[in-house]
């Protein structure tokens, strides 16, 4: 036997030289030099033109890990056209100089995941044309998802106080002085002589017609966060000339409570009650993407039994029914429609609530699936009002929305042509979920890359290529009956059997590694990529979440529209602020 | 029973005191003035509930019904906690003009009150320039809003107060033009006239039969003069917050609200006395205090007619209002305009019985609100195949 191994060459080295330094065919580690070279490469040449999801981990402490290769940027890209598994990118990157090139103009849709990498990471994206703090404010101390970041008082090596009750007192040393010495000044910062920033001013688009003998002003307005119609508290800082938007820049964070590092200091399994305050109106969907995960890390061993897995299915599209209602209900409600529209589709919301109360207790924050199975079992009586709820209630419900709203002379004057994105800005900006089928792309990742048992289920696409608010409109509607065909056909189907396939257990490790799992939520798609060390909590737990990633097209779809549009444009992206700010 | 012998009866009681002329006339004057107020107040508070509790119907609930019986009361409560809330100016704001909008929101309001007819006879100053009357001081509440919007110093307000001046304004035009028509028809201004006008026939003299197409141009202007959706833009909540009214609080809030419920009923008493006859109705000739009873039970019909459509439609976008305005209704109002003018000549001239001039009058309205639709069909059919409608589109920077 010779111990000489034949080097096995590194994949797509004849195509960019130098840019792999390791890895396989669908799982590459990268040349931070070579990076937007070899993600022209993927793009142009291998399809990939989606960029998914782009998450940064701080592998400080982590077994086999070097100061020298400290931070990981992993991009997790797909293929639109043909589906597929896709592939993972890796940046390696040492501790004292975390810098990479952007690729927000390979993938425009790496805006918001860079900042927000910036943000929580320090990792600086070089060429990123605003590279800011997005979700934490601008004066903020430290990356708070770095591992050796200490969260001010609670983790700090030294106290500021030595007892939080000192001799039995009532009022606390720290109720006094709240900071004392446990306040950090950056270096050259005196309060005294601080002066604030520049306020953060949208880039203004100049239209190309302007009156010159007209002199006139534009006005910057802060749309939010309390405004009735940013569906919670999210702001637009939006240039006006007239009526006419020339400039918006979304500010957000207001809603940030760092789920993710809340996320790594949670077992397992703590974190599946603590998905469902991601996007509080999708809770059921948000559980599954993440026990996918999960499973995909521990394997066949969690597989769960068949009656789990149509379970699941049930309440997935149930919720994508009711989550489209209110979507499609204050979407005419932001057009001004005085919320009639959205209290008839609550009431159908309403009715499927009462189904996820009776089997997990809770109308919204539901904590539904395990590892390996749901929680509890449905009874005769559940699926008896499930199947006269989706054989006949929905489906004419869905049909009266439809005969009542969509040709509604003012809803198409004001959404046909409003919102335009087209199909390539659209894969472009990384938008998902109807977002993404409403501007004519058939991409949905139940179909892309079938996950549970949805490649059993006769449903089609629902795509709409009108690109506008209209189109995501109707997709939305479409979507709902294609989810009660499915519903019908997995209600029919639904075995008998267990809904666990072991004991529950509450604490247990996952094995050391990494895994992507996305589900096709109604907002689009909601991934989460872990990283396990072996232990039984998250190594890093990162949520793709499609409200946030959605909103990288908003400047671009609103400029040029009146202020009136902005808000149905942003009520057509149909966010949800717990899953945005996280 | 007439109501103006009671009037009648209650001067010569008066004079009968021996108080001089001068100051009979003056204390009548004054009592009017009170009882018009009044009722318009009162009227206030009970359309306030009743707009709440139709849209609550509309919408599947069941609207206010906690204080008093079937929510009765709850207008009242409002009013209370209004007055009872902080009264706040802000800082920067033109504190001469910015307390000035509500007091004057109200009162052009309550000053049109004084030429409405509410039986025969029965208004406040029978004046013979009704309409031109009704047309200026309408124009002073849009004053009222301009002057909110740009006093409150606040951006949500200022556009809102340049929405004020572009919609309100201009929605003042068809609104005129097709005021003019019943003119055109009776021959006077005076508002009792025009009322008196459509007596004939048992029903089927009134306007709203003879011209229909005018009656719809006036109800689709009065809903954007009333600031009713789909032409609410000027407080569009899901846009500019509340528009021009944004910082008022308190008593001054509660102001303005009064003066929209308020221009919205004067809106529907408009129509009732233009297009529906008024006052008139079965045995109003024997019993003239029924004129009252049929004036408000008609204007009440209009007033539920914009609640509902309120309850209904989504919001029309501020320049497709403005085409709408300037493109469909003025056009069209100035085309109906002409052809009445036409038509009433024609009538005179060739001596025509009443009858047939009015039925002249119904196919042309008929065939103008045809015409109107079908162009105006062809345009969205054409407008709704342009696939993005922005005014400019910016380039995504891509590699």
């Amino acid at each position: 036997m010779s111990d000489v191994t034949v080097e096995k060459p590194l994949p797509f080295a004849d195509a960019v030289p130098g840019a792999v330094i390791e890895g396989t065919e669908t799982d590459v580690v990268v040349n931070p030099d070579k990076l937007v070279d070899f993600a022209l490469f993927l793009r142009n040449e291998k399809g990939y033109d989606y960029l998914s999801n782009l998450a940064a981990v701080d592998y400080q402490g982590y077994k086999g890990r070097t100061p020298e290769d400290r931070f990981e940027v992993v991009y997790h890209l797909f293929n639109t056209k043909t589906g597929g598994d896709g592939m993972v990118m890796r940046v390696r990157l040492p501790e004292d100089k975390p810098e990479l090139p952007s690729v927000i103009l390979v993938w425009p849709g790496a805006d918001l995941q860079e900042r927000e990498a910036y943000d929580l990471f320090g990792i600086k994206f070089k060429g990123h044309p605003r590279l800011r703090r997005i979700f934490l404010w601008e004066g903020f101390h430290g990356h708070p998802m770095r591992k050796d970041w200490k969260e001010a008082y609670y983790e700090q090596d030294h106290k500021p106080y030595k007892s939080r009750w000192p001799e039995g007192h009532y009022a606390w040393e720290e109720d006094r002085a709240p900071w004392a010495d446990n306040i950090i000044y950056p270096k050259g910062w005196d309060p005294a002589t601080h002066v604030d920033p520049p306020p953060v001013l949208p880039k203004i688009h100049e239209p190309p017609v302007t009156v010159e003998h007209i002199k006139t002003d534009r006005i910057v307005v802060n749309m939010g966060p309390q405004h009735p119609s940013t569906h919670g508290v999210f702001r637009m800082i939006v240039a006006l000339d007239g009526e006419t938007v020339v400039g918006l820049e979304p500010e957000l964070g207001y809603l940030h409570r760092n789920h993710e590092k809340i996320g790594e200091r949670n077992t397992w399994l703590m974190n599946i009650p603590f998905t469902d305050r991601l996007d509080y109106l999708i809770n059921m969907a948000n559980n599954f993407g993440y026990v996918l995960a999960v499973e995909k890390m521990l394997g066949d061993k969690a597989k769960p039994p068949e009656r789990a897995e149509y379970l699941r299915v049930i309440m997935a599209e149930l919720t994508r029914v009711q989550s489209h209602l209110w979507a499609i209900g204050f979407l005419l409600n932001d057009l001004g429609a005085f919320y009639t529209p959205a209290l008839y589709t609550i009431e159908e919301r309403e009715l499927i609530l009462d189904l996820f109360e009776a089997v997990s207790g809770s109308r919204m924050m539901v904590n539904y699936m395990r590892f390996g199975g749901v929680k509890a079992d449905v009874d005769e009586d559940w699926l008896k009002t499930a199947r006269d709820l989706v054989y006949n209630r929905l489906p004419a419900k869905v049909d009266e929305f439809d005969r009542f709203l969509t040709e509604n002379e003012i809803l198409k004057e004001r959404t046909i042509g409003v919102g335009y994105l087209s199909p390539e800005d659209a894969i472009a900006t990384s938008m998902s979920g109807p977002m993404l089928r409403g501007s004519g792309v058939p991409y949905d990742v139940r179909k892309a890359r079938p996950y549970s048992i949805y490649d059993r289920f006769d449903w089609d696409i629902v795509t709409n290529d009108g690109c506008d608010v209209y189109a995501r409109y109707l997709v939305r509607l479409g979507e709902i009956r294609q989810s009660i065909r499915i519903l019908q056909q997995a209600l029919e189907q639904l075995p008998d059997g267990p809904i666990m396939n072991k004991k529950p257990a509450y604490v247990f490790k996952v094995p050391a590694g990494d895994a992507y799992a996305a589900v096709e939520t109604p907002k689009g798609e909601l991934g989460f990529y872990l990283v396990s060390d072996g232990s039984d909590n998250p190594w890093r737990y990162h949520v793709r979440s499609s409200s946030y990633i959605n909103l990288n097209a908003l400047e671009h779809m609103s400029i040029g529209y009146k202020v009136a549009d902005i808000v149905t444009i942003l009520g057509a992206i149909d966010i949800v602020l717990g899953e945005v700010d996280r | 029973m007439d109501l103006r012998a009671i009037g009648e009866s209650f001067i010569a009681w008066l004079e009968g005191l021996g108080i001089p002329q001068g100051w009979v006339l003056l204390i009548n004057w004054i009592l009017g003035a009170l009882i018009i107020l009044g009722i318009a107040l009162l009227m206030a508070l009970a359309l306030i509930w009743l707009e709440r509790k139709i849209a609550g119907r509309i919408q599947d609930r069941l609207g206010p019904n906690r204080v008093g019986p079937f929510g009765l009361i709850q207008p009242i409560a409002d009013a209370l906690k209004l007055l009872t809330k902080e009264d706040i100016t802000p800082a920067d704001a033109d504190r001469i003009t910015y307390n000035l909008a509500p007091a004057i929101a109200v009162f052009h309001v309550l000053m049109l009150f004084v030429v409405i007819p509410f039986a025969d006879k029965v208004v406040g100053a029978n004046i013979n320039v009704g309409i031109l009357y009704l047309m200026a001081f309408g124009a002073l509440g849009t004053m009222a809003m301009l002057m909110a919007g740009w006093s409150s110093r606040n951006k949500y307000a200022l556009l809102g107060g340049f929405r004020v001046v572009a919609q309100l304004f201009s929605y003042e035009i068809p609104i005129a033009l097709v005021m003019m028509i019943p003119v055109l028809l009776v021959g006077s201004m005076n508002l009792n006239e025009i009322a008196r006008g459509q007596g004939s026939l048992a029903g089927l003299g009134w306007y709203v039969w003879i011209m229909p197409a005018a009656f719809l141009l006036y109800f689709v202007a009065a809903l954007a003069e009333g600031e009713r959706a789909p032409f609410d833009l000027l407080e569009a909540e899901s846009e500019i917050v509340a528009g021009y009214n944004i910082e008022y609080s308190a008593m001054k809030f509660a102001w303005f609200y009064l003066a929209f419920f308020l221009n919205t009923w004067i809106l529907s008493a408009i129509a009732t006395t233009l297009f529906l006859g008024g006052w008139q109705g079965p045995f109003v000739d024997q019993v003239p205090a029924l004129g009252v009873v049929y004036f408000f039970l008609k204007t009440l019909i209009m007033f539920l007619a914009f609640a509902w459509v309120r309850a209904t439609f989504p919001r029309l976008r501020i320049d497709q209002m403005m085409a709408f305005c300037w493109k469909v209704l003025v056009p069209m109002a100035l085309a109906l305009l002409l052809g009445s003018a036409i038509v009433v000549k024609m009538g005179t001239e060739l001596n025509l019985p009443g009858v047939v001039t009015n039925g002249l009058m119904l196919v042309m309205n008929i065939v103008i609100v045809l015409v109107t639709l079908s162009l105006l069909g062809r345009y969205t059919r054409t407008l709704h195949e342009t696939k993005n409608k922005r005014l400019f589109s910016p380039e995504l920077p891509r590699l």
